[in-house]
């Protein structure tokens, strides 16, 4: 058996979408038992809508559905059922880590908030995730990606002046709350094994966007001199911190190519990126003020060089000059490619249904224990006699009662 | 103590066990990746102490966008190093000590900070905390249960392991460029990004609270290798098994979904104003037609059922845009959600979040009291916490702020080896003469 960082730690999972899940994907990585806890029709909404890229959609084959749980137990429970909810109880009194996003005052209604599982579970770390958070005007909004995105204030700045602001590719700020709410859970739970306090943790995620170093870093000037935050076309003016003709993404031979150096102190290894060691030489690029008067100039030389050469040559030539660069890659290219086959970056897991599929690997490698391969993502109630009866111990007779009322 | 009273009584006026309290973490650590997470610790209660210098200064403003103004009333005052927004944000309750790491006795008096902490981030260029001789093996010996964590960007091993990265780079090289933009418009108008760097830094302060209960249970510490492209790699996964299952790469989508339709962003009343607006499923359509009013909406065959209005999605957009430029988006956000249908104002990042009535109500922002900044609401952390109703909003910390406190009370110096140091230019408050003001040498790992 692996030597896992988690070992030992259970986390009851009733999150859906992708927020919560993914603070309870993290958990799974790292050896946690981490059981999913689903409505019996039809399961987490992530195994249907928002998911799908083809037709025939089926709840077992739905690839956010696969990535998100990877490595955790599943099972069904009707928590509108009284039954439901006595089995839920005795879950979570057996359990570290309660995640839900269910809509704010939903669980307390049912008898099962944060109140009443402390009285369970002393040490229970609860963790809510919910686009708004449990309190605010705002607290009942719906939402998805694209209108949480907008509302946490990382929309505005993306995308051209004289166009509609752009949401990132994929669900960025889903993953980004689920990213914050796990380090959050982790803690409390650090504290929870230590002094034996429990937590009620409230994630909105509007406000994990809001946090986020772009927006953050966008509100300072506002806040400390009434600056305004405009949306910038790319490569767009001048900056006393960037080289405009060197930053930002260029198209070159066969693709693309993004670069980000800072500072004047990359002018000398842009020019040498380009061969052109000569321009070092010239009086009009010496300084960052006649670099940027004369950034068409420099713009074009770039460009020619750009328009000759490869994405793996741009590549290759930019770190040579330590220039923080990167081709900009597709799905299948990034799948195929070098460095990520070498370090294992991607691994295969069998699905019953889905089949093989290479899966993003573990977000971070721990020296001290094992790296395991998790086990797929688990179908609709597979694992209800596994938990009901071997976790809590009942009867096949009962379990098939509850079959057949519908509560699991 | 170096500490002003007024904010160490500030700093304790709780009884609140925050999570980390009593940890203590290093940092090292600039721009995001690294300081992000010691923020996230911070926010938890841990002693967060940055380790920095007067020889190189890294707290520029690097926000992208033109300009590196940003200083309290536009004004870089008498010491502009402790007045850039951008990183008196992502540095909120930290400690500060100057420490030449490149003299033996700078390299000394951080093995012994070293020896009494838990926790050492780094987010330094590959290869760079080795040449100081202060990697992870080199610090075993002085902390057997210390647990490092390291953030290049792309591991330490494998054809990429020396290569230099920023967010931008790791967005490109992962797959998530390739899935942003306007679809109508080559990657040539992608924005500049840094999201990799801050995804990087909170999976990293997971990493940190999971070795430290793992330490906890088990006497151990660890060596965390967190690759900011691996970090990264599962906030699309989705994708990769996508491919997986059908054989096609995903098209750049921008803000239309294959699923839902009207899903985009439309303009509203006022200079630069939208407004985002999802319709799920056939029951949203029928209240959007519905509270919307727009004549023969519900009727035109263009739209009727989901796939035709995928299909004819641009048309069906310009009748929504006709509509929401009409009104004022929290009046149309209002309207939708009355009817349960997802809706949010595009707010940006002055005035509008700041006005934000939700945001205001969860008392997000935090009153911030800098000495040298003056007083300003500033962001809190990103998670409330029943136990700490008010979360922690200490300043960051001024340049070697705590130098006193740090190699005083916590080492033991005394006034006249503080001093000493500080002639030998070891420490300080300002910048040397001549010093690196400029930031990144370090490119890497951002």
């Amino acid at each position: 058996m692996p030597f896992l960082a988690l070992r030992g730690s259970r986390v009851i999972e009733t999150a859906g979408g992708i927020a919560g899940p993914y603070c309870g994907k993290l958990f799974a990585e790292y050896g946690a038992d981490v059981i999913k806890v689903e409505p019996p029709s039809g399961g987490d909404h992530s195994r249907g809508r928002d998911s799908w890229p083809t037709e025939g959609r089926d709840i077992e084959m739905s690839p956010l559905f696969l990535h998100l749980n990877r490595g955790k137990r599943g099972v069904t429970l009707d928590l509108e059922t009284d039954a439901g909810r006595g089995l839920f109880r005795r879950l979570v009194s057996q359990s570290d880590i309660l995640i839900e996003s269910s809509p704010p005052g939903y669980m307390t209604s049912i008898g099962l908030g944060y109140e009443d599982l402390r009285e369970l579970n002393q040490r229970l770390v609860m963790t809510s995730v919910t686009p708004f958070g449990q309190t605010g005007p705002h607290k009942d909004y719906q939402y998805t990606e694209l209108t949480i995105f907008a509302t946490g204030g990382a929309m505005f700045r993306e995308g051209r002046s004289d166009r509609e602001p752009l949401k990132y590719g994929g669900e960025m700020g889903q993953y980004f709350a689920g990213t914050a709410a796990s380090a959050a859970t982790m803690g409390a739970c650090f504290r929870a094994f230590m002094k034996g306090q429990g937590e009620w943790i409230d994630i909105s995620i509007q406000e994990c966007i809001a946090g986020h170093p772009h927006q953050m870093g966008r509100r300072a000037p506002f806040v400390y001199d009434g600056e305004a935050d405009p949306r910038n076309n790319p490569r767009q003016g001048s900056s006393e911190t960037r080289e405009t003709y060197g930053s930002g993404t260029f198209r070159c031979k066969d693709g693309f190519a993004s670069f980000l150096p800072l500072g004047a102190r990359m002018w000398p290894n842009l020019a040498r990126m380009i061969d052109r060691a000569d321009l070092l030489e010239d009086t009009r690029f010496s300084s960052l003020e006649g670099r940027a008067a004369h950034n068409s100039v420099l713009e074009a030389l770039f460009q020619d060089w750009f328009d000759s050469h490869t994405m793996a040559e741009v590549f290759a030539a930019g770190q040579r000059e330590g220039l923080p660069c990167g081709p900009v890659l597709t799905p299948p290219e990034v799948l195929a490619d070098g460095h990520f086959s070498d370090r294992g970056s991607f691994f295969q897991i069998d699905h019953p249904q889905a089949g093989i599929l290479r899966y993003t690997g573990h977000p971070f490698r721990l020296s001290a224990t094992d790296q395991f391969r998790p086990t797929p993502a688990p179908l609709l109630g597979q694992h209800n006699r596994e938990v009901y009866e071997g976790l809590l111990g009942v009867g096949e007779d009962d379990l098939d009662r509850l079959r057949v009322e519908g509560v699991v | 103590m170096s500490l002003d009273p007024a904010r160490t009584m500030m700093n304790d006026c709780s009884s609140i066990q925050r999570p980390l309290a009593g940890i203590r973490a290093l940092e090292l650590a600039e721009i995001w990746a690294g300081p992000l997470c010691g923020a996230a610790l911070a926010d938890m209660g841990a002693e967060v102490i940055k380790i920095e210098s007067v020889q190189r200064i890294s707290r520029g403003p690097i926000r992208p966008g033109p300009g590196a103004s940003g200083y309290p009333d536009g004004d870089p005052g008498e010491r502009p190093w402790n007045r850039s927004g951008n990183f008196n944000a992502v540095n909120r309750n930290k400690r500060s000590v100057t420490l030449d790491l490149a003299s033996p006795r700078g390299a000394g008096l951080f093995r012994e900070l070293i020896a009494v902490s838990d926790v050492m981030v780094s987010n330094y260029a590959p290869g760079v905390v080795d040449r100081l001789g202060i990697g992870y093996e080199a610090l075993l010996a002085l902390k057997p249960d210390l647990i490092v964590v390291e953030m290049p960007g792309y591991g330490k091993s494998g054809p990429y392991r020396d290569f230099r990265s920023m967010g931008m780079a790791i967005d490109a090289v992962t797959g998530h460029s390739s899935l942003r933009g306007y679809p109508d418009m080559d990657h040539t108008q992608l924005s500049l990004v840094h999201h990799p760097d801050a995804v990087a830094g909170l999976t990293a302060a997971f990493g940190i609270s999971a070795a430290l209960h793992y330490r906890a249970r088990t006497g151990k510490g660890q060596f965390i290798e967190l690759t900011q492209s691996e970090s990264f790699l599962p906030h699309i996964g989705e994708v990769f098994l996508e491919y997986g299952l059908t054989g096609e790469s995903r098209a750049r989508r921008g803000n239309s979904h294959p699923l839902m339709s009207p899903h985009g962003c439309y303009p509203a009343l006022g200079e630069d104003k939208w407004v985002t607006i999802a319709v799920r499923d056939e029951e949203e359509w029928r209240a959007f037609c519905r509270v919307t009013g727009i004549a023969g909406l519900a009727d035109d065959p263009r739209f009727i059922g989901l796939e035709s209005r995928v299909a004819n999605r641009e048309a069906l957009g310009r009748a929504v845009a006709e509509w929401t430029s009409a009104r004022d988006r929290y009046e149309t956000v209002e309207m939708l959600q009355q009817q349960g249908i997802p809706a949010g104002p595009v707010l940006d990042c002055g005035a509008d979040t700041y006005a934000d009535p939700h945001l205001l109500e969860r008392d997000y922002f935090q009153v911030v009291d800098h000495p040298d900044a003056g007083t300003h609401l500033m962001s809190g952390p990103m998670w409330k916490m029943s136990s700490d109703p008010q979360p922690r909003h200490e300043p960051a910390p001024c340049l070697g702020e705590h130098n006193g406190y740090v190699l005083g009370d916590i080492l033991g110096l005394g006034a006249d080896e503080l001093r000493d140091l500080e002639q030998a230019d070891i420490i300080g408050t300002r910048p040397l003469q001549g010093a690196d003001m400029g930031g990144v040498r370090r490119v890497g790992g951002s």
